[in-house]
C-alpha cells in the first residue's frame, strides 16, 4: 500500500475529526501536496454534503404540541397485557447481563453429561452403568460395566435351536436385536 | 437557568411529568430525524418516535445517567427503527415524492437546467443507495451524518466498538461512492 492508498485510509476518520493531532498533521500535510488526495478529500465532502441534504432535508418540522399531545394520550393508556409480557421478556433476553445464560447453560449440560470422559477418575462415584461393548453377532452379549469391580453380562438373544446354521452363515452386518 | 439535561431526568423520576415533557421538547425533532433517515416513511416515523419517547417514560425510573440522555434515547430509536425497518414491507416511493416536493420548496434545486437535472439525477441515486445499505450501516451513516456524532457515542448507541463504527462507516460510504461516482 503506498502512501496515497494509506491516507485515503484515514480521510474520513480524519474529516470526521477522529484522529490524534499528531495523525491529523501528517494527513493534512499530505493531502494540501498531493493532487490526487486534494481530490478525494473534494469528492468526499461533496459526498457528505449530498447525504446531509438528502437526509435533512427530508425530514420536516414536527409540531410540538400536536406530538406531545398524541404522546400523553398514549402514556396514560396502558398497554394490553400481551404486548407488555411480550416486551418484558424481549427485554429480559435481549438485556446483555442476560444473553450468556443460555450459551451457559449448554455448556453446564454438555460439561454434565461428558465430565465421565475428561475425569475418569470420577467414574468410579457414578451410579450409572455404561455398555462397555455389544456383540451383534451370533450369540450377543452386551457388557454393562457399572464400576472397576463389578461388570455385568447380558445375553441379549440367542437362537438355540438354529445353533449350527447360524454359525455357517455369513454374519449380517448391522444390531442382531 | 436552563436545566441539564441530568437534572430534567432526576425531576423526572421523581415524578414531575413537566421535566419530562421539556427532555421531549428537546429531543423530539432530532429522534424523529434520525429515524425517518433510517425508515423510509414518515408516517412510520413518527410512529417509531412516539415510540420511543413513550419507552423512554416507562424505563426512565431506570435510567442510572451511566451514559447521557441523549445517547440512551437514541439508542431506544435505532432500535426500535432498526426493528421497524426489518418488518417495513411499504414501497419507499411516499419518502421519494415527499423528499422532492421538500427540496424544491426550500430552492436545493440548481437553477442551470442541466445541473438541476443532475442534481435530481443524483438525489435520487443517493436515496436509492442509501436505502440499499443494511439497517446498521444506515444508522452510522445517518447518526454521523445528522447528529455529527462521535465514534464513541454512535459505539454507544448501538452496542458496538469505535472499531466497528469505523469499519461500518468506511464500508457504508465506499459503497455511497461506488453508486454514484458517475455525479461526484
Amino acid at each position: 500500500m503506498n502512501e496515497c492508498e494509506r491516507i485515503e485510509q484515514s480521510l474520513g476518520r480524519w474529516l470526521d475529526g477522529e484522529l490524534s493531532a499528531a495523525e491529523s498533521e501528517v494527513v493534512r500535510a499530505h493531502v494540501s501536496g498531493c493532487a490526487r488526495c486534494g481530490a478525494a478529500q473534494k469528492t468526499f465532502e461533496k459526498l457528505e454534503r449530498v447525504i446531509g441534504n438528502v437526509l435533512v432535508a427530508a425530514a420536516p418540522r414536527i409540531e410540538f404540541a400536536s406530538f406531545w399531545r398524541d404522546l400523553e394520550r398514549r402514556m396514560h393508556d396502558r398497554p394490553p397485557w400481551h404486548k407488555e409480557l411480550g416486551e418484558r421478556v424481549h427485554a429480559w433476553f435481549a438485556a446483555p447481563r442476560t444473553a450468556w445464560v443460555i450459551p451457559a447453560l449448554i455448556v453446564v449440560v454438555l460439561a454434565v453429561f461428558s465430565y465421565d470422559s475428561y475425569f475418569p477418575f470420577w467414574r468410579s462415584r457414578s451410579n450409572l452403568a455404561t455398555v462397555e461393548s455389544i456383540d451383534a453377532y451370533g450369540r450377543s452379549v452386551a457388557i454393562l460395566r457399572e464400576d472397576e469391580s463389578k461388570t455385568t453380562v447380558i445375553w441379549l438373544y440367542q437362537n438355540q435351536e438354529g445353533d449350527d446354521e447360524a454359525a455357517e452363515e455369513t454374519p449380517q452386518p448391522g444390531p442382531a436385536f | 437557568m436552563e436545566l441539564s439535561d441530568w437534572e430534567l431526568v432526576q425531576k423526572c423520576q421523581s415524578g414531575e411529568m413537566s421535566a419530562f415533557q421539556e427532555l421531549v421538547s428537546r429531543y423530539h425533532q432530532k429522534v424523529f430525524m434520525v429515524i425517518l433517515g433510517l425508515l423510509r416513511n414518515r408516517d412510520d416515523a413518527l410512529e417509531v418516535s412516539q415510540e420511543t419517547f413513550l419507552r423512554a417514560y416507562r424505563k426512565i425510573g431506570g435510567f442510572q445517567g451511566g451514559s447521557s440522555f441523549y445517547t440512551w434515547i437514541y439508542r431506544i430509536a435505532v432500535n426500535l427503527a432498526i426493528d421497524a425497518q426489518r418488518r417495513q414491507k411499504r414501497n419507499p416511493l411516499d419518502f421519494r415524492d415527499n423528499m422532492d416536493s421538500l427540496l424544491e420548496s426550500q430552492n436545493e434545486v440548481a437553477r442551470d437546467p442541466f445541473a438541476e437535472v443532475q442534481d435530481r439525477e443524483l438525489r435520487e441515486n443517493m436515496i436509492k443507495a442509501i436505502n440499499d445499505l443494511t439497517p446498521e450501516h444506515k444508522a452510522v451513516i445517518v447518526l454521523r451524518t445528522i447528529e455529527g456524532l462521535s465514534y464513541k457515542d454512535i459505539g454507544e448507541i448501538l452496542g458496538c466498538s469505535e472499531g466497528t463504527v469505523m469499519s461500518r462507516l468506511h464500508y457504508a460510504r465506499k459503497k455511497l461512492h461506488d453508486k454514484l461516482s458517475s455525479f461526484l
